[in-house]
C-alpha cells in the first residue's frame, strides 16, 4: 500500500503546522531565550521542510493517491490486519476486568484460528503459550499481571 | 582486587551464565528464522533483560545480538532468504554454493568467519575505547551536540533509499522525544493533561511496536509458504584451514572495514556487509567467479556484519552515540540500569567495561559450538510453522509493552507504533533513524540549549573549540554533499562539451 508522496507530505506538513502552533504558546524561562519551545520549533520546520520536497515530488510522479500492493487488493488481508489491531486493543480494554489469562488464551485462539491452524493445535497453543507468558513474567520477573476474575 | 579481576567475578556466575547461554540460543533461533531480524529479537529481550541486573543484562544482548546476525546466515545460504538484513548482501552467493553442493562449506565459513570477525572488533573495542574516552573527558556541550547530531546525520544519509524519507523518520523520532517532562525547561510538552504521557512515550514499548508488532502486522498480510531446506550432512569444519590461510587478506579486510563502518554512528551491520562483498568484488583476482557460488565474498561480507556489531559499541559505550538500532537499544537499556554510557562510566565504573568485553569474547567464542548445534538444527528450527510463532510472538510483545511500567498504556503505545511502523515501512520509510532520533533526541536537545545559553546565541560558538569545529565541518559536509553532487552533475549535463 504505497501511499503517493504528496499526502504524505501535506500530512506531515499539517502535523507540523500544529506542532510549531503549540510549542509557540510553551512558556519561557524568565530572563532566558533558549527554553522548552526551541528544539520542538525546529524539528516541526524540520518536519515541515520534508513535507514540502516530498508534495514537490509527489506531485511529479503523481499515479492516483494510493498504489494498491498485491496484498491490499485480497479483502482476506485486511481483515488479518483490523483483527490484529482489534486484539491488540482488546488487550488493553478488558485485559484488567478479565485477568491476563483468559485474555490472553482467547486472544491466542482468535489469532491463530484466523491464520488456519487447526483448532485442536491451536487451543492446546493458546494454554501452553499463556502458561508459559504467565510463569515467565509473574513467576520469574514478577510482574504484577493482570488477575481479573481469577484475582480475590 | 583490581577492576578486571572484579569484572570477572561480576560475568562468571552461574545465574549469568545461564543468561548468556538462553540468550544465545534465542538469538539463533531468531536469527535463523526468516522475516525476524536481529534488532527484534533485541526488542524481545529488552522486557526480560529490565528486571536483570546490570551485567546479565548487558550480556545476554550482547550474546543475542551476535548469535543472531551469525543465524541470519543460515536460511540464507539454505533458502535464499536472509534471517536478517545483514546477511542479505550475500544471501545469492551462498545459496549458489548450496547448490553446487558446498553448503556445509559455506555455513562453516560462515561460522567461523563470522566468530573471527566478532573477536577482530571486540579487540577493536577493547584497544580504542579507553583510549577515545580519555578524550571525551574533555568534551563539553558543543563537542556532544556535534556527535550527537553526527550520528543522526549518518543514519539518515549512510543508509539505502531516499535521504529525505530518511529525515522524516528522524524528524517523528526527534518529536516522539521532546513528548513529556524531561526536557532542560522542566516544562511538559505534548502531553495535553494526559498524566501517563509527562513521563514522555516509553521507549521500550515503542520500540517493540517498531520493530515486532510491525512484523507481525506485515506477516498477517504475506501469504508466503514456507519451505524446508534439505538437513545439512556433511563436515563443517572441512577447508577451514585452508580457507584461513588462502583467504586471510579478505578475511583482515572485511574485519577492519566491519568494525569502521560499525563504529561509524548510525551506519551498521547490514551496510557493513553490503560494503565489503562490493569491496571484495572490486579487488578479487577473479572476480568474474562472483554470483556463481564462490566463498571468497562471503569470508569478507561474514567478517565483516560480525565484526561490525562489536564496533557499533565503540560510540555507544564512549559517547552515548548509538552505531546502529541494536545499539540504540542497548543505551536506552543502559540508562535504564544507570550504567549511564559515557567517558565517565570508564573512570567511575570500570568494571562494568571489562565485564562487558568479556562477554563480547565469551559470545563469540560460544558462537562456534553452538552455531554447529544450530546448522545440524536448522531443519527442525526452519519447520516451526510462522503461523504458530507469530501469535505467540504477539503475545509476548503485549506483556512485554505492559510489563515496563505496569500498565495498559505501555501497551496502547506499542499499539501505535507498531501501526507507524508498518506504515513507514510500506512506503519506503527507514525505521531505524525514528529509534535513533527517540534516543538521541533528549541529548541533542540538552546539549544543544546548554550550548546556545552558553554561547549568549552565537552560532559560531559551535566552531570555536577545535574537537567541535572539526566535527561540525564534518557534519554540514555530510549534509551538503548530495547537494553538491546534484550541482556538479547538472553542470556536467549542462555543459556536455566538457565530459
Amino acid at each position: 500500500m504505497r501511499i503517493n508522496d504528496a499526502i504524505i507530505g501535506a500530512v506531515l506538513l499539517a502535523f507540523a503546522i500544529a506542532m510549531f502552533a503549540y510549542a509557540r504558546t510553551l512558556p519561557a524561562i524568565p530572563g532566558q531565550e533558549y527554553g522548552a519551545a526551541v528544539f520542538p520549533v525546529l524539528v516541526a520546520m524540520g518536519l515541515a521542510g520534508c513535507g514540502v520536497v516530498l508534495i514537490a515530488s509527489g506531485v511529479r510522479h503523481w499515479q492516483g493517491a494510493v498504489a494498491w500492493s498485491d496484498w491490499a487488493q485480497t479483502h482476506h488481508a485486511w481483515v488479518r490486519l483490523v483483527v490484529i489491531f482489534a486484539l491488540i486493543l482488546a488487550y488493553i480494554v478488558v485485559a484488567p476486568a478479565l485477568g491476563f489469562v483468559p485474555t490472553s488464551i482467547a486472544i491466542l485462539l482468535v489469532f491463530l484460528l484466523m491464520m488456519g491452524v487447526r483448532w485442536w493445535i491451536a487451543a492446546a497453543v493458546a494454554i501452553a503459550a499463556t502458561i508459559l507468558v504467565q510463569q515467565t513474567f509473574v513467576g520469574l520477573l514478577r510482574v504484577p499481571l493482570p488477575l481479573g476474575l481469577l484475582g480475590p | 582486587m583490581s577492576a578486571i579481576q572484579t569484572a570477572f567475578g561480576l560475568v562468571f556466575q552461574p545465574a549469568v551464565l545461564v543468561t548468556i547461554f538462553l540468550a544465545a540460543l534465542f538469538g539463533l533461533v531468531v536469527g535463523a528464522i526468516p522475516g525476524l531480524t536481529a534488532t527484534m529479537a533485541i526488542a524481545l529481550l529488552v522486557p526480560v533483560t529490565f528486571f536483570m541486573d546490570p551485567v546479565p543484562a548487558v550480556g545476554a544482548m550482547v550474546t543475542c545480538s551476535a548469535m543472531a546476525i551469525f543465524a541470519g546466515d543460515i536460511p540464507g545460504t539454505l533458502l535464499r532468504i536472509p534471517g536478517t538484513p545483514a546477511s542479505a548482501a550475500y544471501t545469492d552467493e551462498a545459496y549458489m554454493m548450496t547448490r553446487n553442493g558446498e553448503g556445509e562449506i559455506a555455513l562453516g565459513a560462515n561460522l567461523l568467519f563470522s566468530a573471527i570477525g566478532g573477536l577482530f572488533g571486540t579487540f577493536v573495542l577493547i584497544l580504542s575505547a579507553p583510549a577515545l574516552a580519555e578524550v571525551a573527558l574533555q568534551f563539553s556541550s558543543f563537542e556532544y551536540f556535534w556527535m550527537a547530531l553526527l550520528g543522526l546525520t549518518c543514519a539518515v544519509f549512510i543508509g539505502t533509499g531516499s535521504p529525505v524519507k530518511g529525515l522524516v523518520s528522524l524528524f517523528i523520532g526527534l518529536f516522539v522525544s521532546t513528548i513529556g517532562l524531561n526536557n532542560p525547561a522542566g516544562v511538559p510538552r505534548f502531553t495535553f493533561g494526559n498524566a501517563e504521557l509527562t513521563g514522555g512515550v516509553n521507549f521500550i514499548a515503542a520500540m517493540i511496536g517498531l520493530f515486532a508488532v510491525s512484523e507481525v502486522f506485515r506477516f498477517a498480510i504475506s501469504h508466503s509458504v514456507q519451505t524446508v531446506p534439505q538437513a545439512v550432512i556433511g563436515n563443517l569444519f572441512r577447508g577451514w584451514g585452508r580457507m584461513m590461510v588462502q583467504y586471510w587478506p579478505q578475511q583482515l579486510r572485511g574485519n577492519v572495514l566491519g568494525t569502521i563502518i560499525g563504529a561509524l554512528p548510525g551506519a551498521g551491520a547490514d551496510i557493513a556487509a553490503w560494503v565489503s562483498y562490493a569491496v571484495s568484488k572490486k579487488m578479487s583476482r577473479t572476480p568474474e567467479r562472483f554470483g556463481k557460488g564462490h566463498v571468497e565474498g562471503i569470508i569478507e561480507s561474514t567478517s565483516s556484519n560480525n565484526a561490525a556489531l562489536a564496533g557499533a559499541w565503540v560510540p555507544a559505550l564512549v559517547f552515548g552515540i548509538p552505531g546502529d538500532s541494536i545499539t540504540a537499544i542497548v543505551i536506552g537499556v543502559l540508562y535504564l540500569k544507570n550504567m549511564n554510557p559515557g567517558p565517565t562510566i570508564f573512570l567511575n565504573n570500570p568494571e562494568y567495561i571489562y565485564a562487558v568485553f568479556i562477554i563480547f569474547i565469551l559470545a563469540n567464542l560460544v558462537m562456534l559450538p553452538l552455531g554447529w548445534a544450530a546448522i545440524k538444527g536448522a531443519r527442525t528450527i526452519l519447520r516451526i510453522p510462522r503461523e504458530i510463532l507469530m501469535p505467540c510472538i504477539l503475545m509476548f510483545c503485549i506483556v512485554g509493552a505492559f510489563a515496563i511500567n505496569n500498565s495498559a498504556f505501555g501497551v496502547a503505545v506499542m499499539l501505535v507504533f507498531g501501526v507507524l511502523g508498518f506504515l513507514m515501512e510500506e512506503n519506503d520509510i527507514p525505521v531505524a533513524p525514528c529509534i535513533l532520533g527517540i534516543v538521541l533526541g533528549p541529548m541533542l536537545e540538552e546539549n544543544f540549549v546548554t550550548s546556545m545559553i552558553k554561547s549568549d546565541g552565537s552560532y559560531f560558538a559551535f566552531f570555536e573549540r577545535p574537537i567541535s569545529g572539526a566535527l561540525g565541518v564534518a557534519t554540514l559536509l555530510i549534509w551538503l554533499a548530495p547537494v553538491l553532487l546534484m550541482a556538479l552533475r547538472s553542470r556536467k549535463s549542462a555543459m556536455p562539451w566538457q565530459g
